[in-house]
């Protein structure tokens, strides 16, 4: 029986155990609901959630736990000496598992029956044509161990199969049947199911965190391949970055230097661009603008923040870059000739920094606006003017807030890819001139992925080390981020 | 309320005249918060404004130093002299009327700075102290005389936010006179504190009198009879009585006066 359908006839057993236990629980109470501890919904919710959720938890620990011992199971019957052979039984069970699944596209689509297949044996020759045509491409011709180890493998799948559909349909209806009879008016099914949903909120956080400490491993172990591949030193520390993909190897130079100060140079023209424009407009429409004027520019500054990366990376690429370079470039206005082409770091970093000013004056005006109309007001007692108040208290009081929501947009501007690939260009480079193109991080960490170099290859696995480079970087600024709200944090009353 | 004019006339004419307010009218909007309020205070007394919570009391008092103007919707006519000058008058600069009619406010709101730093920023902004050595004198005169000196000055450059709500509140002070004001306005300035902080607060508005005219808002009558020496009842937006302490709270010409402070209204 599918996992779809087990499911669905616990859900089943859920809605039928709900009706059941309020049913039960009016009955106990003569009628009366008001004879009851709780209300006769909370009884109908702890028999579902009782025959439900157990049974649930037995079919996912069983579907995690049965393929190993089916897999004990078969192995058991390959020939010590075939296994022997280079060490690669995961290699022959594999063979085992596509000709069971062959075995059972022959069961269902040409009919064969379960005594056929026992009686099928490699002597018969054709076997390997006959799963062939099924859709099961084998790359030689089917061992005599393996098709009995398919054979076993099926066998015990299928009874691992149908023992699971039995216990866990029993454990739903002795779930089910254990909380109805537990009813009583005086059951505090009210608190029984207060506590499951403490337990549904405890398992969303428990998958949220798990899933961060899923992706950190996999990095971890994929940067760990990396490094056997290459020299921890020269990555860290080497200054150019040349991959090689014609597949010589050893002739790649992947120094993450140039990349990140590629990171960090567009991250600092970005900010400039963006914390002044965001600060002073969050001040604006926070202390200044009447209540009219703020409704209609707040939303409008944060249409700024939906408008997809690739679409600042096409304005960078097709108006931002141009314009700069008929300023600053060859027969340009200023009659200098500092720009080559229009992609370029100043170019991502300008369009990056608009791109983070509704991150910076959205949150900065949130701030602003939390601190205490008192303050003002005590400040303006005093004879301050309103930017005098702004200045010396208004500021200081938000800065913590300011700060985190400033480090917050570096954050973004690190981890941004798009701008930089069509603004910026893909060259990595060490330069300080703002006007020539460079790459960051992100941006490498996609070339090297796409494309159809070799996965085990350094030039592929160098992204996965790249990129806890860049998380362990954008983890820090969000610790010191944390560190200065808390530690500069202003307790008002 | 024609007949209360007489009295407040030989009042004005017994000491020196601090503020004159005549026919002030407040609006909140559509809200006629104010009606018709004319009050002369006295130089170096206390007055208290006494009334039912929403009376206006504290409207008017924010009328005094233009705290108001604040307020988009607030709206304010009449007349308010200070010194004979109209503090209306267009080129009366609020922010400089505020220096010199400090306010202290219901909750104690000490800016995130240092202790010294809170008192420091009125006689900054100003201009008072021409070097460190002014600004230290004047922070620790306004210390001593909101008698905060001896439990601050080990602790000048801790946060002002770690006072106690009676601290505070003298710190508040202290910063209010910082910038040597002629008035000080305090809007309920004991509602948040404990009773022996409010004794406190109380003892040393009774020194403050000799340096200030303090106008006081205060929801509790005892206070008043405590420390003012003037007390205006507010009832509605208008000034129903104002007269000597004393003789408001043993002799009231007005029946709502009475009701009030006898606890039959408000």
């Amino acid at each position: 029986m599918s996992n779809m359908l087990i499911m669905l006839i616990l859900l089943g057993l859920g809605v039928v155990g709900f009706f059941l236990g309020r049913g039960r629980a009016l009955q106990v109470a003569g009628g009366d609901r008001r004879e009851l501890h709780s209300l006769p919904v909370y009884y109908g919710a702890h028999v579902g959630l009782n025959a439900v959720v157990p049974a649930a938890m037995l079919l996912f620990v069983w579907l995690i736990v049965q393929p190993f011992v089916v897999n004990n199971a078969a192995s058991d019957l390959i020939a010590a000496e075939s296994a022997s052979e280079a060490g690669d039984l995961s290699l022959i069970m594999s063979d085992v598992r596509r000709v069971a699944e062959g075995l059972d596209l022959l069961a269902s689509t040409e009919g064969m029956s379960d005594a056929a297949i026992a009686a099928l044996s490699v002597d018969d020759g054709n076997l390997r044509e006959r799963l062939a045509g099924v859709g099961v491409a084998l790359g030689a011709d089917v061992q005599a161990d393996t098709l009995e180890a398919a054979k076993r493998y099926r066998a015990v799948d299928a009874t691992g199969d149908m023992l699971r559909t039995i216990t866990v349909i029993l454990v739903a209806l002795a779930g089910l049947a254990l909380s109805w009879r537990l009813i009583t008016p005086a059951f505090r099914a009210r608190n029984t199911v207060e506590k499951g949903i403490l337990a549904v909120l405890i398992a969303a956080a428990t998958i949220a965190i798990l899933t961060t400490v899923g992706i950190v491993l996999s990095l971890i172990f994929n940067t760990y391949e990396f490094f056997k591949l290459y020299p921890i030193g020269e990555f860290f520390f080497g200054l150019s970055w040349s991959p090689s993909f014609s597949g010589r190897g050893g002739s790649s130079e992947l120094g993450i230097i140039p990349l990140l100060w590629g990171t960090f140079y567009i991250s600092i023209i970005a900010l400039l661009v963006a914390v002044p424009i965001g600060l002073f407009s969050a001040i604006y429409l926070s202390e200044y603008a009447s209540r009219r004027v703020r409704s209609i520019a707040k939303p409008l500054l944060e249409v700024l923040a939906g408008i997809p990366t690739i679409v600042y990376g096409l304005f960078a690429l097709l108006t931002v870059g141009p314009l700069l370079v008929d300023v600053f470039g060859q027969d340009g206005a200023l009659g200098v000739n500092w720009m080559q082409g229009g992609t370029a770091v100043i170019t991502a970093g300008l369009v990056m920094g608009i791109m983070l000013i509704p991150f910076v004056s959205s949150l900065s005006d949130d701030i602003i606006n939390a601190v205490p109309q008192a303050m003002r007001d005590g400040s303006l007692g005093l004879g301050a003017t309103h930017s005098e108040t702004v200045r010396q208290v208004i500021i200081p009081a938000a800065l913590p807030g300011i700060v985190g929501a400033i480090l917050l947009a570096a954050s973004r501007a690190i981890g941004e890819t798009m701008i930089v690939v069509l603004g910026a260009g893909a060259a990595a480079r060490l330069s300080l001139n703002p006007f020539d193109a460079m790459t960051t991080v992100t941006a490498k960490i996609v070339s090297q992925l796409t494309g159809d170099s070799d996965f085990a290859s350094p030039e592929a696995l160098v992204a996965f080390a790249l990129g806890i480079t860049l998380f362990v970087v954008t983890l820090a600024l969000n610790v010191f981020a944390l560190y200065i709200v808390r530690k500069y944090r202003e307790q008002y009353e | 309320m024609n007949d209360m004019t007489p009295v407040n006339r030989k009042l004005g004419t017994m000491q020196d005249l601090k503020i004159s307010a005549r026919g002030v009218q407040v609006y909140y909007g559509d809200n006629h918060a104010i009606k018709d309020v004319s009050v002369d205070i006295a130089h170096k007394t206390v007055t208290a404004f006494i009334g039912p919570s929403g009376c206006g009391k504290s409207t008017f008092l924010r009328c005094i130093n233009r705290m108001n103007d604040t307020i988009d919707v607030a709206r304010v006519e009449g007349d308010i002299l200070i010194d004979g000058e109209d503090i209306y008058d267009p080129k009366v600069d609020p922010v400089q009327l505020r220096a010199k009619v400090g306010m202290v406010f219901q909750k104690p709101n000490p800016f995130p700075k240092s202790i010294y730093d809170n008192v420091a920023y009125g006689p900054k902004i100003h201009g008072l102290a021409r070097n460190k050595a002014e600004l230290d004198e004047i922070v620790e005169k306004s210390l001593r005389k909101a008698a905060l000196w001896n439990e601050a000055k080990d602790r000048l450059n801790a946060p002002g936010t770690g006072l106690s709500g009676g601290q505070q509140q003298r710190l508040c002070i202290a910063r209010a006179i910082a910038t040597a004001p002629e008035v000080l306005l305090m809007d309920e300035p004991c509602s948040a504190l404990d009773p022996i902080a409010t004794a406190q607060v109380e003892e040393l508005i009774d020194e403050l009198r000799q340096s200030f005219s303090v106008v006081i808002v205060t929801h509790s009558m005892q206070q008043a009879a405590r420390v003012s020496q003037k007390t205006a009842f507010f009832h509605l937006g208008n000034l129903v009585e104002y007269d000597d302490t004393d003789k408001i709270f043993t002799n009231p010409q007005d029946s709502r006066t009475e009701s009030y402070i006898s606890g039959r209204i408000g």
